[in-house]
């Protein structure tokens, strides 16, 4: 029976010298290329798109066998809202798009061991953040219809809400990455906590315009 | 350590191989006695319509195909472990084969020349069994709701939502159930007011679900020679506690038979309705309450003079009715049933002294008690 | 040498309970994962009993309430799939991809524990829908309109929260899953030792791979879909209510993208442990070592293409595309098949436990697959579609296949688990009992199905003829749960006087093999050379074995 010494001892020690990596080398990434935390979140927002893609996959359903959209119902009123006002949500949209590039600018920032650039732009990206969610709670307040009012009403803060939850979700993230700069952990060479936050404030940003473009401009 | 080759196997082993060689036997003994049955338990029952026989005929090929390259991958596997098990000499190695581009080459395209010829025959049958003829000899409307069924005999000319000349309402018994004229075409709607239900006769190899906000529909053809024959029918998609009782049945009967049904049936619908009992209650309330899917009350008793049955049915939109058996099993009392939540109050007739059981028509299963007249 | 002198790892596993709760050791958590997924079959299968024990004979014998049923079965089949062998076959993941990889851990020990922990958490939530007035009842499957509909609780679902439970349970559970996936991949992709290329790795490190790519695009399509439920049933929502706009169909086609993908989750790695062990027990290399990758990745990839096959009586999905795709992925299954067969062919079998359950798992997985390939042909699913038919089935597949390739993994690992090796002689007693148990549970279910015996009823009329068969059943039901029992008192008395397992004993070809059993904290002192898929074969045979 092969015992561990076989299999240490009838090895070839000549050839296998530069394959015997020590436990050290392993602990980490050894691979080269992206590391883990950026790859893990790459992946991690394939399965959010996916998500998405649920819902929106159900938006599409509803709205086909909802004829005609917006829905009529006998309240009047209630039509009227139905027609949603793209000019504030626009706003948003330039709100969050510009929060995209800052949050860029940030990694540019510190790649380049920019420090004060790297803490400002990603300031300027938080507050640019919750302006956003504070308006779409705003627009929320403005609107005449709830979710329980017709496929519209649930399809619509079903979307809606959902993105809201995750741009709240990534302003926790910058305000974590914000907290660790200030506390000077990140450098040129050690940022990954800031790229992959990055990567997710740029997936939030995406989605919304596919939000914006179906819900309000379709 | 792994067991060395050629070791005796323990008594445990033996045991287990024994107690597994003693059932494998009796199981050996069971199937040679009951050949016959058993091999007709591998098919559906005998198709009771055209489509039927056409999917019949599909299976047949579909299950000789799946039983031969059971056999052979099988008999494969049996073959190969018995044959290369290892055997006291085997101190070397067997030849270390790393694969065969050929045989990857085999098994990848012969089993899918075999799917695409499933896929092909499939299909055609598939094609045929969902053909609509452009004129049908009838249109019926099959409603499967919670958890009844009933059946809307409709006009020539009828669309999925046109009003029925009239309904059946019981799904099963003779006055009841899905009739049908053999050597006919009916063509069928199903609909469904609130959840998914399924439209399954296990005689005709067929079901479809009946959904609420889609109309399916499908063509039945009964062949000439099934006719005078009743099927059993079942809700086959869950829909919730009444799922089990949703049964019904289909009758099958000749063109002209049919035709006095028909008729009959008609002539009936266009009669005047008798007129409902009017007038307050004719006796002293007796208070009858169904929830879940039962009755509240298992006994109740009433007086000899007749009474009101004050029947609350609190299931919203499950229909209950309250009929009343005598000791024969003679329905004495026949109420017409109701959606919940609704109360009524419906008066009963004097009812001569005794024991009687009530029950709901629709539930019989799960609603049913005593009544005693005194 | 090196490995030897190590401190034998079996005193830190015998540390306290505080250790266990706090670990993030990927071997440790593997254990976790083990040890939870178990007591979750326990309990999905004193549910199974139930169920049997009510379809014993006609009539309504134990319950007087048709609900309780609906809850017995709907619980049955939730827990068994998302409690026991998705999370059992992620626990072997756990343990056995990084020493098979070469790594030390896995790429994210911390998430890896969350993953871990959320699972008994949603067990627990799930559970306590019997607790609360009545657990889920609308079949694992949970079809809207009647799952989303609160109006006619008192019919439908169930008037308890139990519905609502279950979502919640089956939220946290996908997010475990998910966050286990990203895992996983990273590992594979970024933590393989030096010469572990990918066309090295060992088969079930594949088959961990597509499993995690079909968790982290399926698994968030159904948590789409639960929280849609969620709304409809809580906050009025009108995704699945036809009467005001809704579509009632909608629900099938997103839980089906999901669950027909999570088939081959719960599949693959048990395929991917037999690739394990066949070639051990043979003394040869796996055949066709490529063809079994693209088969794998056929697998996953058609696997996104025939959700619809469980629509196929809805009137709504168009036939015969989702038909033709069915019947294809019988191809892959097939080649995996025949390779399977020909690692066997002319080697020199032991029949030690392992093998002869993953031989349990040749022979019935083959069944299932066949009788799953009758429903691809449309109009015949038409006449099976929800009988027993499809019971036989999934069950042959996921019992047959899944759960016998668990068995075989379970006795094959579990030495390099826990130092000690499981007896022989129960395990082979075990084996036939489950295996006879099995057949004599699941086989008739196929006659009934084909005599119209729909499933997810509570009884059934006693002329029907359906009355033996179900008596066949149910014996055989209770013959599977005795079959539990040699299992139990295996693990029991081998986990304390059980043989000494040695490093290797089973002459293993993979890299956890060449470390201590069970291995240290980080896995490995030193690793062999990795120049072909088969490590140790080549360190103990030299590599002039034909290569
Ligand atoms: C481990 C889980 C698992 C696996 C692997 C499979 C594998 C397959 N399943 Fe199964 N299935 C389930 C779990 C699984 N299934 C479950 C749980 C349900 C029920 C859900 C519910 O409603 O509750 C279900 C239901 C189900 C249905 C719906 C039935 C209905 O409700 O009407 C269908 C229909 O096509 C189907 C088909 C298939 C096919 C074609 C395969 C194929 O992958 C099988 C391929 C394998 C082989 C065919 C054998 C080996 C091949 C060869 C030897 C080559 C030669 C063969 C041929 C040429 C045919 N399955
Ligand atoms: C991995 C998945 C898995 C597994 C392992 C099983 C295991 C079993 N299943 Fe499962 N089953 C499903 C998945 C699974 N099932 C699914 C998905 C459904 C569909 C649900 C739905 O329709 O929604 C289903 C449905 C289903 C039905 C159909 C119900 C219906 O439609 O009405 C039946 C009926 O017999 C059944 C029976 C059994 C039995 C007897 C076992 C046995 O193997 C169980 C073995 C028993 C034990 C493991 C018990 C443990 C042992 C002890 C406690 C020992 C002590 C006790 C004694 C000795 C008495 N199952
Ligand atoms: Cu109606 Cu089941
Ligand atoms: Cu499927």
């Amino acid at each position: 029976m092969a015992s561990s010494q076989s299999v240490l001892t009838t090895g070839d020690p000549g050839h296998a010298v530069e394959e015997h990596t020590p436990l050290a080398g392993l602990a980490h990434d050894s691979r080269g290329g992206i590391s883990n935390p950026i790859l893990g979140m790459l992946l991690f927002i394939c399965s959010e798109i996916m998500f998405f893609s649920g819902l929106f996959a159900a938006y599409f359903s509803v709205r086909a066998s909802t004829t005609p959209w917006p829905p009529v119902t006998q309240d009047e009123l209630l039509n009227e809202h139905f027609h949603l006002e793209p000019l504030f949500a626009f706003i948003l949209t330039v709100i969050l798009v510009t929060s995209s590039v800052t949050c860029q600018m940030a990694v540019w920032a510190i790649r380049r061991d920019d420090r004060t650039g790297f803490i400002r732009n990603i300031a300027v990206t938080l507050v640019l953040g919750i302006i956003f969610l504070i308006g779409q709670l705003y627009d929320y307040s403005m609107l005449g219809f709830g979710i329980s009012d017709t496929p519209f009403g649930t399809t619509f803060y079903t979307l809606t809400g959902f993105h809201g939850a995750h741009v709240f979700g990534g302003a926790v993230m910058l305000s974590v990455v914000l907290y660790r700069g200030l506390a000077g952990q990140f450098s040129a060479r050690h940022h990954d906590a800031v790229e992959a936050t990055s990567l997710y404030w740029h997936f939030v940003d995406v989605v919304w315009i596919a939000l914006f473009s179906t819900l309000y401009i379709l | 350590m792994a067991s060395t080759p050629g070791s005796r196997p323990s008594t445990t082993t033996i045991i287990g191989w024994l107690i597994a060689a003693v059932i494998l036997g009796g199981l050996a003994i069971l199937v040679v006695l009951n050949a016959q049955s058993i091999w007709t338990s591998f098919f559906p029952p005998e198709a009771k319509s055209v489509e039927g026989q056409e999917i019949r005929d599909l299976y047949d090929i579909v299950f000789i195909i799946a039983v031969a390259i059971f056999v052979v991958v099988e008999g494969l596997i049996i073959w190969t472990v018995i044959r290369y098990r290892r055997k006291p000499g085997d101190v070397d190695l067997p030849p270390q084969t790393h694969g065969n581009n050929l045989a990857e080459t085999i098994w990848t395209v012969v089993p899918t020349l075999i799917v695409i010829f499933l896929f092909v025959i499939s299909w055609q049958t598939l094609n045929s069994v969902e053909a609509v003829s452009a004129k049908p000899d009838l249109k019926v409307r099959a409603i499967a709701g919670q958890f009844q069924w009933s059946f809307d005999y409709l006009p020539a000319d009828a669309k999925a939502d046109t009003k029925p000349i009239f309904t059946v309402t019981a799904p099963i018994g003779p006055e009841g159930g899905l009739v049908l004229p053999a050597g006919q075409t009916t063509h069928l709607y199903l609909q469904s007011p609130d959840v998914i239900h399924a439209f399954y006769v296990p005689q005709f190899l067929f079901k479809r679900d009946v959904v609420p906000g889609i109309v399916n529909e499908f063509d039945l053809e009964i062949p000439a020679d099934v006719a005078g024959q009743t099927f059993r029918g079942q809700c086959a998609e869950l829909c919730g506690v009444g799922h089990r009782i949703m049964v019904f049945e289909v009758r099958t009967l000749a063109p002209a038979e049919f035709q006095t049904w028909l008729d009959g049936k008609i002539a009936e619908a266009s009669a005047t309705p008798p007129p409902t009992p009017s007038g307050g209650p004719v006796g002293p309330p007796v208070n009858v309450t169904a929830q879940g899917v039962k009755f509240l009350e298992a006994a109740l008793t009433a007086p000899a003079t007749g009474f009101t049955l004050h029947f609350d049915n609190k299931d919203a939109s499950v229909p209950h009715d309250v009929d009343i058996l005598d000791a024969s099993g003679k329905k004495v009392f026949d109420m017409k049933d109701f959606p919940g939540p609704e109360v009524r109050d419906i008066p009963v007739p004097p009812l001569p002294a005794g024991s009687y059981t009530f029950l709901c028509s629709i539930h019989p299963a799960q609603m049913t008690g005593t009544l005693t007249v005194q | 040498m090196a490995t030897t002198t190590l401190t034998p790892a079996a005193s830190s596993y015998r540390s306290g309970l505080y250790e266990w709760v706090t670990t993030t050791d990927h071997k440790k958590i593997g254990i976790l994962y083990l040890v939870n997924s178990f007591i979750f079959f326990f309990v999905g299968g004193l549910l199974a009993l139930g169920v049997r024990t009510e379809l014993a004979t006609p009539g309504l014998q134990v319950l007087t309430d048709e609900h309780v049923y609906n809850q017995l079965f709907t619980m049955h089949g939730t827990v068994m799939i998302f409690l026991f062998i998705i999370p059992i076959l992620a626990g072997f993941g756990n343990y056995v991809v990084p020493l098979q990889i070469g790594a030390p851990d896995m790429a994210f020990p911390r998430i890896n524990a969350l993953s871990f922990w959320m699972l008994p958490l949603g067990g627990i939530l799930l559970l306590m829908g019997f607790l609360t007035g009545g657990a889920a009842a609308a079949g694992w499957t949970s079809y809207a309109p009647l799952s989303s509909d609160r109006v006619g609780a008192a019919v439908n679902a169930g008037a308890g929260p139990g519905q609502d439970l279950w979502i919640m349970a089956l939220v946290l559970i996908g997010t475990s899953s998910i966050l286990g996936a990203v895992n996983f991949l990273v590992t594979i992709f970024k933590m393989r030792a030096p010469g572990m290329t990918l066309f090295r790795m060992p088969i079930l490190v594949w088959t961990v791979l597509v499993t995690s790519v079909l968790v982290l695009m399926a698994t968030p399509v159904i948590t789409s879909a639960l929280i849609m439920l969620f709304i409809d049933r809580n906050y009025g929502g009108h995704f699945f209510d036809p009467a005001t706009g809704g579509n009632a169909i909608l629900w099938q086609n997103v839980f089906w993208f999901y669950s027909h993908p999570a088939v081959y989750v719960m599949v693959l790695p048990a395929m991917g442990m037999i690739s394990e062990i066949l070639p051990v027990f043979s003394r040869k290399p796996l055949f066709g070592y490529k063809a079994f990758v693209f088969a794998t990745a056929g697998i996953g990839a058609l696997g996104f293409s025939v959700w619809a096959h469980h629509m196929f009586t809805t009137g709504a999905v168009y036939l015969p595309f989702f038909s033709l795709m069915t019947f294809f992925i019988a191809v892959p299954t097939g080649v995996k098949m025949f390779n399977w067969i020909f690692t066997l062919f002319r080697g020199q079998l032991t029949f030690s436990t392992p093998l002869l359950f993953a031989l349990g798992f040749l022979t019935m997985f083959l069944i299932g697959g066949i009788n799953g390939a009758f429903s691809a042909a449309v109009p015949v699913d038409f006449a099976l579609h929800d009988t027993y038919w499809v019971v036989a089935h999934l069950h042959y597949v996921l019992f047959g296949g899944s759960v016998f390739g668990v068995m075989a993994g379970l006795y094959y690992w579990f030495p390099k688990m826990t130092g000690r090796m499981l007896n022989e002689g129960l395990g082979k007693v075990q084996f036939v009992l489950m295996f006879i148990g099995f057949n004599l549970t699941f086989f008739p279910m196929h006659q009934l199905g084909l005599a119209g015996m729909p499933r997810r009823i509570a009884d059934y009329a006693a002329n029907a003829g359906w009355n033996d068969l179900n008596l066949a059943a149910t014996v055989g039901g209770f013959l599977i749960a005795a079959s539990m029992l040699p299992l139990l008192w295996n693990v029991f008395i081998s986990l304390r006087a059980g043989k000494v397992a040695g490093d290797d004993p089973w002459e293993g070809n993979t890299l956890e093999w060449a470390t201590s059993s069970p291995p240290p904290p980080y896995n490995f002192d030193r690793l062999p050379e990795i120049r072909s898929e088969r490590p140790l074969f080549d360190l103990r045979h030299g590599r002039t074995v034909n290569h």
